[in-house]
């Protein structure tokens, strides 16, 4: 299951970040870090990208970028 | 250590003039969005310059002012949510605060988001500079119902916390005085050393003594520890400034060690430290009361985001901002046009006329320079316009939204959602259109989209339309002209996806954006950024387009007194380049001259044309108004035009600034235009003409807005080629299909 799949009002838990160099690093820095608890919260009109909380802020990301975080539903 | 500090604070301040009073140096730092150019703003109000980080486009920002008698210099680094390397704002940002070495560290921290932004407080530590947290956006966490605990956390970093509202100009006395406190006594206000997990201390402190003992020179040049978890993460930044590889037996063998026990990815693990601290650290200074309010800009986001209205809400804010920037600014520019080549032409004319100064000159003075100057004056009001409601857009946190919704569509033809904005001022004007890719933070789509944007079919094209529809497709008028503008944005789209694979090339960008809560912009801090961008337009940008608009009075007016513009040297250029233009359809000296001419604005391809095509009209005997007649008409259309600009604003009906209205005389002469043109042309030739003015080349003043924004020619170069071989090709195509079609 990763990210790219929950449906807006679903949250998870990261399991592993399968990204490498820049773009995993970005997502660090962001807050994107395994063990995390995200939230999809909506998704662009257009069908992509996405929006997500996580850390208590809001973050857009791409589909295909979503694809690389894997995560376990949470309640 | 107070010792070396003070050092490190003499040597900072050598090449500076010793006269004068050596500046206290303070960076201000923080995540994007965290207020500190309002907190900039706030302290040091109109001295805020602007300028450019040396080699690269992004804005640097600088205040020098006094404070109780010290001199203190204010640098505003980029936002970044991190020093890692990867971004050019973290690069600049850590360039800075590592070699450059400030006296003191402003880290503004979001008080509604600590977490996040402690993340990077926490990296500002490594680097041992005294560091004093600006705590901002108070209000908000105020508002909010958080509770943090200042004592504990300043006991906690070991540095000054102060709670700071920017934009209410609260705290900022303290936090000045923090500063001259610090300066006063470094040695007890250094940093604490967190401390991360032991392995990586034992680890960081092997590397430190092996620096200090083999590199003694590396250990003076950077902060140590942050120097030495640098190396440990394998930072490849750092090691290519130092000029050593991963492979380095000390490094490798010390990362080989942690690896071992911590696994592959150090600089993950040591991401996973940082914020481990940060959300620590968080927990224990911070209450957040038990329920939580839903909040104004979730409220916001649940309609401007929608589904089904996301779309709608989006093209009407752009609609709007679009009429904005050109409908305001519109009525001020046509009354500085007629003030110049007005009043103020007149003047020069009589002040010349009364020294007797020979007529060439007075022709250079007025045709020339003065033409030329009006030039650069024309766009000043909409890139004031437009500067303002791009600043807007951003600090209101919509910047973000747009790029949300826009994105899937930009993406495909390889941008970014931000670039919309951009591409769209482009319909209205190339200029302002190419300054506002500044909101781009990636060079790639900055570059991308500044390429693309010379193919948006700008105002000035308009006026070659017109004419050219009015002569040969008066009943289809508007069905030709939308097809230009059509033809434009398909052109981006396709030129867009082979740039994509061809000069861009395996770079894909991420789109990893955060949406900021919305927030009401700093009136004050918007002015101030509108102003600065507007006066640096009118330096740099000023002085190489009168340069060029007097070269063109060289090109049309040379040899002086030549009575057929045949003769002139801009006519002799059009002979010369006529024969290119052969298979195109109009092979002609006129067409190929007036196209020269347009280098400077597209618009003038009519005037030229105009120049050339219709045998001057009798000079008109022009009663000349005296000067106070002047004063006061100056007065007048000035009051005018600020009644328009608001009208404007209220008027729902096309832009304004293309239903301009005209004088009998303007549309005199332009039917006579017609008329020659129609012997000239087919409609066919024509259309081919018309494509052929819509791609070619970007004006002078578009390739000096690409030459400012990027810092080279190299974009101009690149748009320059591309575009008149896309315009050669294109009108080649139409007027050859054309022809054998049967049109022609
Ligand atoms: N309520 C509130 N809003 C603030 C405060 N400080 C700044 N803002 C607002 O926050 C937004 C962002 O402020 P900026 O000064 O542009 O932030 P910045 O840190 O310079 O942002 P970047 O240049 O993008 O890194 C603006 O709309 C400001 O008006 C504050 O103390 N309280
Ligand atoms: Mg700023």
């Amino acid at each position: 299951m990763n990210l790219s799949m929950l449906k807006p009002g679903e949250a998870g838990k990261i399991t592993s970040i399968s990204a490498i160099g820049p773009l995993k690093r970005r997502l660090m820095d962001m807050g994107v870090l395994v063990g995390e608890i995200v939230k999809v919260e909506k998704v662009a009109p257009l069908g992509d990208p996405i929006e997500v909380t996580i850390k208590n802020y809001n973050l857009s990301l791409r589909k295909k970028e979503a694809e690389g975080i894997e995560v376990e539903v949470v309640k | 250590m107070s010792l070396e500090l003070k050092i490190q604070s003499l040597k900072l301040n050598e090449g500076e003039n010793p006269v004068r009073k050596k500046a206290i140096i303070v960076a201000v730092a923080g995540n994007p969005n965290s207020g500190k150019s309002t907190l900039i703003n706030a302290i040091a109000g109109t001295r805020l310059q602007v300028g450019n980080w040396p080699g690269v486009t992004v804005e640097k920002k600088t205040a020098v002012f006094e404070y109780e008698g010290r001199k203190i210099k204010l640098v505003d680094l980029p936002g970044t949510y991190s020093l890692s390397p990867y971004t050019q704002e973290e690069i600049i940002a850590r360039d800075y605060l590592v070699h450059e070495k400030p006296d003191v560290i402003i880290d503004v921290v979001d008080a509604t988001n600590l977490e996040r932004n402690l993340y990077l407080t926490i990296q500002l530590l490594e680097l041992g500079i005294p560091v004093v947290i600006a705590l901002n956006i108070y209000d908000e966490a105020m508002k909010k119902g958080y509770k943090i605990d200042i004592k504990a956390m300043e006991k906690m970093l070991g540095v000054r916390v102060i709670p700071t509202i920017a934009t209410k100009k609260s705290g900022l006395k303290e936090l000045l005085k923090a500063i001259t406190e610090i300066v006063d006594n470094p040695a007890i206000h250094i940093p604490k050393r967190l401390h991360y997990e032991e392995d990586f201390e034992l680890a960081a402190a092997s590397v430190e003594s092996y620096i200090k003992t083999t590199y003694p020179h590396l250990a003076e040049k950077y902060p140590l520890r942050w120097f030495s978890f640098k190396l440990l993460e394998g930072d490849q930044h750092v090691l290519q400034e130092i000029n050593l590889s991963e492979n380095e037996t000390f490094i490798k063998d010390i990362r080989e060690h942690l690896k071992r026990s911590h696994g592959d990815d150090i600089e993950s693990l040591m991401a996973d430290e940082r914020y481990a601290q940060a959300s620590g650290l968080t927990h224990e200074v911070l209450k957040k009361p038990e329920t939580r309010k839903i909040e104004m800009t979730e409220k916001i986001d649940r309609i401007v985001l929608n589904r089904f209205f996301g779309i709608p809400i989006f093209l009407a804010a752009m609609w709007l901002v679009f009429k904005l920037t050109f409908d305001v600014s519109g009525p001020f520019a046509d009354w500085l046009d007629a003030m110049i080549t007005g009043p103020f032409k007149r003047w020069a004319e009589t002040i010349l006329g009364f020294i007797h100064a020979p007529e060439w000159t007075v022709s250079l003075a007025t045709d020339g320079i003065i033409a030329g100057v009006g030039f650069v004056i024309v766009f000043v009001p909409v890139i004031f316009a437009m500067m303002f409601f791009i600043t807007f857009l951003e600090g209101s946190g919509y910047m973000a939204r747009a790029a949300f919704v826009m994105d899937r569509l930009m993406h495909a033809i390889g941008l970014h959602g931000k670039s919309f904005i951009p591409m769209l001022l482009g319909f209205g004007c190339n200029v302002p259109a190419i300054y506002a890719t500044r909101v781009l933070e990636n060079p790639r789509d900055k570059a991308l989209t500044a390429l693309l944007i010379p193919l948006m079919s700008c105002g000035a094209r308009l006026p070659v339309y017109v004419v050219f529809v009015g002569a040969f497709f008066p009943h289809n008028a508007g069905t030709v002209i939308w097809s230009l503008y059509v033809m434009g944005i398909s052109l981006a789209i396709l030129m867009g996806v082979i740039f994509k694979k061809t000069l861009f090339k395996g770079e894909a960008p991420v789109f990893i954006m955060e949406l900021p809560p919305y927030r009401m912009p700093y009136f004050r801090s918007l002015m101030i950024h509108t102003w600065e961008k507007g006066k640096h337009f009118l330096i740099k940008a000023g002085t190489y387009i009168l340069a060029v608009s007097i070269i063109v009075w060289f090109l049309l007016n040379l040899p002086w007194g030549v009575e057929n513009k045949r003769d002139s040297y801009l006519g002799k250029m059009g002979q010369v380049i006529a024969p290119v233009l052969e298979p195109l359809g109009f092979g002609k000296w006129e067409a190929a001259s007036s196209l020269v001419a347009g280098l400077i604005a597209k618009e003038i391809v009519v005037g030229t044309m105009g120049e050339i095509y219709v045998p001057k009209l009798e000079d008109k005997k022009e009663e000349k108004p005296s000067l106070t007649e002047d004063l006061k008409e100056i007065g007048t259309s000035l009051v005018s035009a600020a009644k328009d600009s608001i009208a404007n604003i209220f008027s729902t009906f096309g832009i304004a600034s293309l239903s301009s209205e005209e004088s009998p005389e303007m549309k005199e002469e332009r039917e006579s235009l017609r008329n020659v043109i129609r012997k000239q042309f087919t409609p066919l030739t024509a259309y081919a003409f018309m494509s052929f003015v819509l791609l070619y080349m970007p004006c002078v003043v578009a390739a000096i807005a690409l030459r400012q924004e990027f810092g080279t020619w190299k974009w101009y170069g690149i748009a320059f080629v591309y575009q008149m071989a896309l315009a050669w090709i294109v009108a080649f195509m139409i007027y050859q299909g054309g022809k054998i079609i049967g049109l022609g």
